[in-house]
């Protein structure tokens, strides 16, 4: 489990105590709905406009796992020269491709300090600024 | 078998995960407090400056020098990583045991891995460093005491390269000869030095000496070791896993404490803490050593003072640990010390299970409220809930200069990603 966030949020449908209240198998779990293997799974913030092609605006949560294998075209965050940046990765011709008009691709050379860092699994808009609590 | 599978440099490798501009850098990581350096990573090893518990300030100038990264503990993100390693290490065996925040055992009864013991051992590795980006060793043996010679063998003897298994005669026998004998487990200096006067002056004559002999002259300890050095298993979990015998909560202050209200404060803050890990091993304490000190760094004389405190009844309670340090301020607190550290430790510890109701004298412990609190700060994080004695803003929190964020636990701490 991600431990970032002390109470587990949850969603269920409330209202009227249901008579199958009883039968209620289990309250759904974001973390479950989001994270597939939670000790590979890690947390960023997207901060600049050249994903928005992707769905990815900057303040976005993005969900970042590392146990997931790359494959071309994915969308992965990588440690180019000493900076997490998010791109798309086409594996072939060693490009780091943006998704927004107008933006090169970045061609990775010999002599780049670079690392896939893991695979963006998910991205979440926060349409309000999370709120830190307690 | 066994596996031991353990972090090179934790810390400074914890500061590197998310971070990746200090990646290639020679890392340090200070102690509480920013006192003495507690982790060098192998850049910084390599470059001489791995001088492990020698004050900050004292090579403050060749660390700048080199142009080291120096890092404060950041122990909320080091213990979050350490969760994350033992995850992914114990998806590969069927027992596993958390021997510290850095090592995990193995244990694998009678399974034997498909592929083998060396590429099992690789595959552990590369998870870890694939799903955690932390680097370890693996020794696999099979005794603990050879898989922690192999984990030895897989980080410091030439050619390993991370991974290390002792799975037959030869290999057992080229790992014990290229180690020292204190780098055996359980054998310390001075016993070294002993061994060796009676003429065992290497590993390979220690695992083929005589068990009776070496009972006879050390003790039966020594004697397992032996045992586990020539293959049979003679320890088990239980054997390595002893509760602890003393908890001790201690720390030296961000800035010098001179009223007795302050010090009575950080006193009641160390009574809480030790307390919850004595109530987590499910002891009880039968006395309590409280004391405080000056800096022995600062120029006016070096003041000590230390009451051990007996409890009537073994006790479990934060309030009746913290009633002895307010009892025993007035002995300690001195005027015009510039106090610098403080500390409560527990010791007679016993067991909660087993421990003897006195006719005369009635336990006063709460154990419901104890509980309670416990519960409390384990769901909502440490120190929501205390008791008011220790304060409610502290003057003596720790300094920690250079601290790193928070990454995985904190919602403000998140790394960020450009896009």
């Amino acid at each position: 489990m991600l431990r970032f966030i002390p109470i587990p949020a949850q969603a269920g449908i409330s209202g009227f105590e249901s008579p199958a209240a009883e039968y209620t198998q289990s309250t759904l779990n974001l973390d479950e709905l989001l994270i597939d293997h939670p000790s590979a799974t890690y947390l960023g913030y997207a901060e600049g406009e050249s994903m928005v092609g992707e769905g990815i605006f900057s303040g976005d949560l993005l969900v970042i796992s590392r146990f997931e294998k790359v494959k071309d075209q994915d969308v992965v965050v990588a440690n180019l020269n000493g900076v997490f940046v998010c791109k798309k990765i086409d594996k072939r011709r060693a490009l780091l491709l943006s998704a927004a008009p107008g933006r090169a691709p970045y061609h990775i050379r010999e002599g780049d300090d670079f690392q896939i860092e893991g695979v963006v699994i998910r991205s979440i808009r926060l349409h309000r600024p999370l709120v830190k609590s307690i | 078998m066994y596996a031991l599978c353990d972090a090179n440099s934790m810390y400074a490798s914890c500061e590197k995960i998310f971070d990746p501009s200090i990646r290639d850098k020679p890392v340090v990581v200070l102690t509480n407090n920013d006192g003495c350096i507690c982790a060098a990573c192998h850049v910084a090893k390599r470059l001489g400056i791995d001088k492990k518990f020698v004050p900050y300030f004292k090579v403050k100038e060749d660390l700048e020098r080199a142009g080291a990264v120096i890092r404060s503990s950041n122990y909320e993100l080091y213990a979050d990583i350490s969760q994350r390693m033992m995850d992914v290490c114990s998806r590969y065996a069927p027992n596993s045991h958390i021997y510290s925040i850095d090592e995990v055992f193995h244990y694998y009864q009678g399974w034997m891995p498909p592929e083998g013991w060396f590429e099992h051992a690789r595959a552990i590795r590369r998870a870890v460093w694939q799903e955690v980006r932390l680097p370890i060793g693996v020794g696999v043996g099979p005794t603990l005491t050879l898989a922690k010679a192999a984990n030895h063998a897989a980080k410091r003897i030439p050619g390993y390269r991370g991974v290390a298994v002792i799975d037959d005669e030869e290999s057992r026998r080229y790992i014990l000869q290229h180690m020292e004998l204190t780098d055996v487990w359980g054998i310390g200096s001075r016993l070294a030095r002993r061994l060796t006067a009676l003429g065992v002056d290497t590993v390979w004559k220690l695992a083929n000496a005589n068990p009776g002999w070496i009972r006879k002259n050390f003790s039966v300890l020594v004697e397992s070791t032996v045992y586990e050095l020539s293959g049979t298993a003679k320890l088990g979990w239980d054997d390595v896993r002893a509760p602890k015998k003393e908890i001790y909560s201690t720390r030296s202050f961000g800035q010098r404490i001179y009223t007795p209200e302050d010090l009575l404060q950080a006193l009641t803050q160390h009574a809480g803490i030790a307390a919850a890990k004595l109530r987590r091993q499910n002891s009880l304490a039968g006395a309590a050593i409280i004391f405080a000190t000056s800096s022995p760094h600062d120029n006016q004389g070096y003041y000590r003072k230390h009451i051990t405190h007996r409890f009537a009844v073994p006790t479990e309670d934060t309030t009746v640990i913290a009633a002895a340090c307010r009892s025993a301020l007035g002995q300690i607190y001195r005027e015009q010390v510039p106090f610098y550290r403080c500390g409560v430790g527990l010791v007679d510890l016993s067991d909660k299970a087993t421990s003897q109701h006195d006719l005369f004298n009635c336990s006063v412990d709460n154990s419901e409220l104890m509980a309670c609190m416990d519960a409390i700060n384990v769901k909502y994080g440490r120190d929501t809930a205390h008791i008011a004695g220790q304060g409610i803003r502290q003057k003596f929190a720790m300094r920690r200069e250079f601290l790193s964020p928070q990454y995985t636990t904190r919602l403000s701490d998140i790394p960020r990603v450009k896009c």
